[in-house]
């Protein structure tokens, strides 16, 4: 059971949270993968061009919003396989997970975000006593 | 979703990439697949000093990561591996490529090998590049 699932995302992405300058630049959604270890739900997204100062995470009752920001070059290449832009995507949490204790890393611009579940949640091994 | 069934687009694109692929220059010859499409997508620009090759690849281990020059090819090769705590059972989502790749890139102007420069910033990889001094256009004056 997936406790945490992506709010469906097009390549622009329709939120209420957006203003009109992200809108304007033109969002792209992050590509994510989303697993599960015994202590944590871990996110990684990939957003190139994204330097520390970029980055925008902010987890908000029920949602993990993230947001990147990226420079674009004045002038364009002359050959062109990708152009940048800024990056959003949003994430719907469940209660099981402790939003109080996400950390946030970047790192060669793969974003990792790990929520931690909640200790009620997390596999106890118990003990088991012979008699 | 296992592994295996992300790992196949990766052979598919190496066996792809074996050949080189010219950017500039010659066309490639009818019956050849486009090259385009591959990892990581490139971006070049050229200038009097020279050209900056720009690949997108975030999360490329390092030590994997190799750029080689040689006549007017430049190859970048790498790997993005999974994290340790990632176990393939238990993703819920899985958009993100992984594995090694391969990608030569015929440039169409001779090299200088050393004088190529690369750094890696928040995963965009750019290469600069300088013509080989021989390749350096001669501006010619007029006599009269």
């Amino acid at each position: 059971m997936a406790t945490m699932t992506t709010t469906p995302t097009t390549s622009a992405p329709t939120s209420t949270h957006r203003d009109a300058a992200e809108h304007a630049a033109g969002t792209v959604s992050p590509r994510v993968d989303i697993y599960e270890t015994d202590k944590a739900y871990v996110l990684l997204a990939d957003m190139p061009g994204v330097a520390p100062d970029g980055l925008d995470v902010v987890a908000e009752r029920d949602e993990i919003i993230i947001r990147g920001r990226v420079e674009r070059p004045a002038t364009a290449p002359d050959y062109q396989e990708f152009e940048l832009a800024n990056y959003y995507r949003a994430f719907m949490l469940t209660e099981d997970l402790d939003t109080g204790g996400i950390t946030a890393k970047l790192r060669d611009g793969v974003l990792r975000v790990e929520i931690p579940k909640s200790p009620r949640v997390q596999p106890k091994k118990i003990p088991v006593r012979t008699e | 979703m296992n592994g295996q069934s992300m790992s196949r687009p990766w052979q598919e694109m190496r066996r792809l990439q074996r050949e080189m692929e010219h950017l500039f220059g010659d066309m490639a010859p009818a019956g050849r697949w486009s090259l385009t499409g591959e990892y990581p997508p490139l971006n070049l620009t050229r200038d009097d000093k020279g050209m900056t090759l720009e690949a997108l690849c975030p999360g490329v281990d390092r030590p994997s990561l190799e750029i080689s020059v040689v006549g007017d090819a430049v190859t970048i090769r790498g790997e993005r591996k999974p994290e340790p705590d990632a176990s393939d059972e238990r993703y819920y989502r899985r958009e993100r490529p992984l594995g090694a790749f391969t990608r030569t890139v015929g440039i169409g102007e001779r090299l200088d090998p050393d004088q190529a420069q690369a750094t890696y910033t928040n995963g965009i990889l750019r290469v600069q590049l300088a013509r080989a001094p021989e390749a350096t256009p001669k501006k010619i004056q007029i006599q009269n």
